[in-house]
């Protein structure tokens, strides 16, 4: 009797106070022990200097103005001078672009349902807007080109709408319209022999952000294919199989990109036939894919090694065929449990994008390093683009692996 | 009568012929000769390491068998892969750690080898698999992911994954031995439940309260051999064998 009456009277009590609330989690994180204590100190007095420091420099020592003089080479490269695009009217290409990529965003807004994809479109466009109001005289930045950045906006806008209320908006007809997108993109850049308004810019003066994200996309939709399909090849028990995929992996991973990139320049000519669209862009994109695949195949194979046996044993006794196993069964759990790994490798491919020098293209930061060698009224401002330029990889970086963390959590659910 | 019929009568579902198999140089079967008739729930024991799990095993071609013959419904298992599929096809497995698939939710877990299979249409799929779910007895978890349930109700999932492709025969191998004791109960009654449908099952078990229940035939497994093959009265009351008597005295 004793025991039930005390059941009955114990109630449901708010955790004690002291490790509720940042007081709380300041006790029981910062300073719980001596050591504690000492560390906190140490590193909270450099993290003071170097906010001091650092704020200090960029609010009042550094000098902005080079960013504004390198303008919208940064994001386009060469693609609209003189030589480029005779009469300097192709700047709305590569702005249509990015009002097509809006309406994708738009319309992954509008799947999602919000959160994050919601964050990241209004950001964007937001970004891209206040470009529209730019402090740079009309002569400089014309009318036609900040309308078309203010267009964004409208463009995100006709995405969501688009997705809300026609039979597009789902996620399958999302990643069609993707292809279709980038393929319509770089037609767009390209453009078409003999139609007026989309006269050929050659690919040499692609460049700036554009350039850096063109070969992102492509190596980081390819790369991974390709990578599963060799870490299968790998995983293979056909000897021949095997080893061919083994010795492009090992080839791939087994050389610097810079150094292969350096040798596309000789050696990719001679694997297409002569009238093969060959030039330096496709030749880097080509490069980059492969040596990214080559990493992504050992990711994947992790992941596969991961893999409890009894997974396919499952499948087998339900009678399912090898490849229905590998594409229902094995490949998205080896794959979830590798996420992490596989955005490190598109992070880290996105980066390597800047390797491009090597062989002349002049992405974004070639782009500023070569325009403040060839203005040395610009040599003292170095500092500035390149800490611009830090900032904007990070952006991008930050981006992918914060949608990398909610892709995790999300597929998380149900976890062993 | 040919000499076919006389030898595989259209009853008997499962028929070993001096099955042998080897791992690497172990001899882990050595000679398994029986037949199993349709309907027949087997328990089969023994000690660890006798062969239990690569006998059922060989039954579905989980393991390779390397001398004598099986035949399954009437397919012989070769190294045809079409014959395997149809085997595999017809012939359930429950394992001893359930193995449900982690990233699929319970209801996907039961519809995919169906849908992918059988190619049984989706809704169809997904009716039958709630019936199953009732069955099993936990209609309310269709949407919830394996790692959210208990390993009884994990067990129970599996068995309705293994149901849902309308097999002929089941296999259980250790069912319950990877379950808490509160959880052993609920999965022995839907297996009991199985058994009373007049399903064919091989269940590998050391719950003998149950074998002495359901079973109707009891195989005692020792290296590699069958050694006392009867009814549960029998195998409980007058075991044959010395080994038989030694090993029940162990675990009962
Ligand atoms: N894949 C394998 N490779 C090598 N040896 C194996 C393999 N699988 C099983 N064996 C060995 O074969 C023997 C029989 O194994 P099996 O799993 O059939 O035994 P069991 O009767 O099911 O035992 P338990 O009650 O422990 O499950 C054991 O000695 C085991 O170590
Ligand atoms: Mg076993």
């Amino acid at each position: 009797m004793s025991t039930d009456s005390r059941i009955i009277t114990a109630s449901v009590l708010p955790p004690p106070r002291s490790v509720t609330g940042i007081g709380g989690w300041i006790r029981v994180n910062l300073v719980n022990t001596w050591f504690n204590i000492g560390l906190t100190t140490v590193f909270g007095f450099i993290l003071v200097v170097a906010l001091w420091y650092g704020l200090k420099w960029v609010f009042f020592d550094a000098d902005w103005r080079v960013i504004g003089t390198l303008g919208g080479r940064i994001i386009i490269g060469q693609y609209n001078v003189e030589a480029a695009c005779p009469g300097r009217d192709c700047f709305w290409r590569p702005q249509a672009g990015l009002l097509l990529v809006m309406v994708l965003l738009g319309m992954a807004w509008s799947v999602s349902g919000g959160g994050l994809t919601k964050r990241i479109a209004v950001l964007f466009a937001g970004a891209l807007v206040a470009c529209a109001f730019l402090p740079y005289g009309l002569d400089k930045m014309g009318l036609d080109v900040r309308l078309l950045f203010a267009a964004n906006v409208p463009a995100l806008a006709l995405g969501w709408a688009i997705a809300r209320h026609t039979r597009l908006g789902t996620v399958s007809w999302i990643a069609v319209l993707a292809f279709c997108t980038f393929i319509l993109i770089l037609v767009l850049l390209r453009g078409i022999p003999g139609v007026p308004y989309l006269k050929p810019v050659s690919v040499l003066y692609w460049g700036g952000l554009m350039l850096n994200l063109l070969l992102a996309v492509v190596g980081i939709g390819l790369s991974l294919p390709i990578g599963i399909t060799l870490a299968l090849g790998r995983s293979s028990r056909l000897k021949v199989v095997n080893l061919l995929c083994v010795t492009f992996i090992e080839t791939f991973r087994g050389v610097p990109l810079i150094t292969l990139l350096f040798m596309s320049q000789v050696l990719v000519p001679l694997a297409f036939p002569e009238n093969f669209p060959q030039n330096s862009l496709v030749r880097a994109a080509i490069i980059i894919t492969l040596f990214s695949s080559a990493y992504m195949a050992e990711n994947i194979r992790g992941g596969l090694q991961s893999l409890h046996p009894g997974q396919g044993e499952a499948a087998r006794a339900l009678g399912l065929p090898v490849w229905q196993t590998t594409l229902f069964i094995s490949l998205p759990q080896a794959i979830r449990n590798v996420i992490p790994a596989i955005v490190g490798q598109f992070i880290s491919l996105f980066k390597d994008t800047s390797l491009v020098y090597i062989i002349g293209m002049l992405d974004v930061v070639e782009m500023s390093r070569a325009f403040i060698q060839g203005n040395p009224e610009y040599l003292a401002s170095a500092k500035e683009v390149f800490v611009f330029l830090a900032a904007v990889f990070w952006v991008f970086t930050f981006t992918m692996s914060h949608v990398s963390r909610r892709v995790e959590q999300h597929l998380g659910v149900g976890k062993r | 009568m040919t000499v076919y019929e006389e030898t595989v009568g259209v009853e008997d579902i499962i028929v070993y012929k001096d099955v042998h198999k080897w791992f690497g140089n172990f001899h882990v079967l050595r000679g398994i000769t029986t037949t199993i008739k349709r309907g027949e729930v087997v328990v089969v024991f023994g000690p660890s390491g006798s062969g239990k799990s690569t006998f059922i095993r060989t039954i579905n071609r989980l393991e390779e068998h390397q001398r004598g013959d099986i035949t399954v419904d009437g397919i012989a298992m070769t190294n045809d892969t079409r014959n395997i599929d149809t085997i595999r096809r017809d012939v359930g497995m429950v394992f001893q750690s359930f193995n449900l698939f982690p990233h699929l939710n319970v209801m996907s877990n039961i519809t995919l080898a169906p849908t992918k299979v059988r190619k049984i249409p989706a809704k169809q799929a997904e009716m039958l698999a709630m019936e199953l779910l009732e069955r099993v007895g936990i209609p309310e978890q269709a949407d919830k992911f394996p790692a959210e349930l208990s390993g009884g109700q994990q067990q129970r999932v599996a068995i309705a994954r293994a149901l849902a492709m309308q097999p002929k025969i089941m296999l259980f191998d250790e069912p319950t031995s990877a379950l808490d004791p509160e959880m052993i109960k609920e999965v022995l009654d839907v297996m009991h439940e199985l058994a009373s449908s007049g399903m064919t099952m091989i269940v590998i078990t050391h719950e003998m309260g149950f074998a002495r229940e359901v079973a109707d035939r009891m195989m005692m497994f020792d290296e590699g051999i069958i050694v006392e093959d009867g009814p549960p009265a029998q195998i409980f009351d007058a075991p044959q064998e010395e080994r038989t008597k030694l090993f029940l005295s162990q675990i009962l």
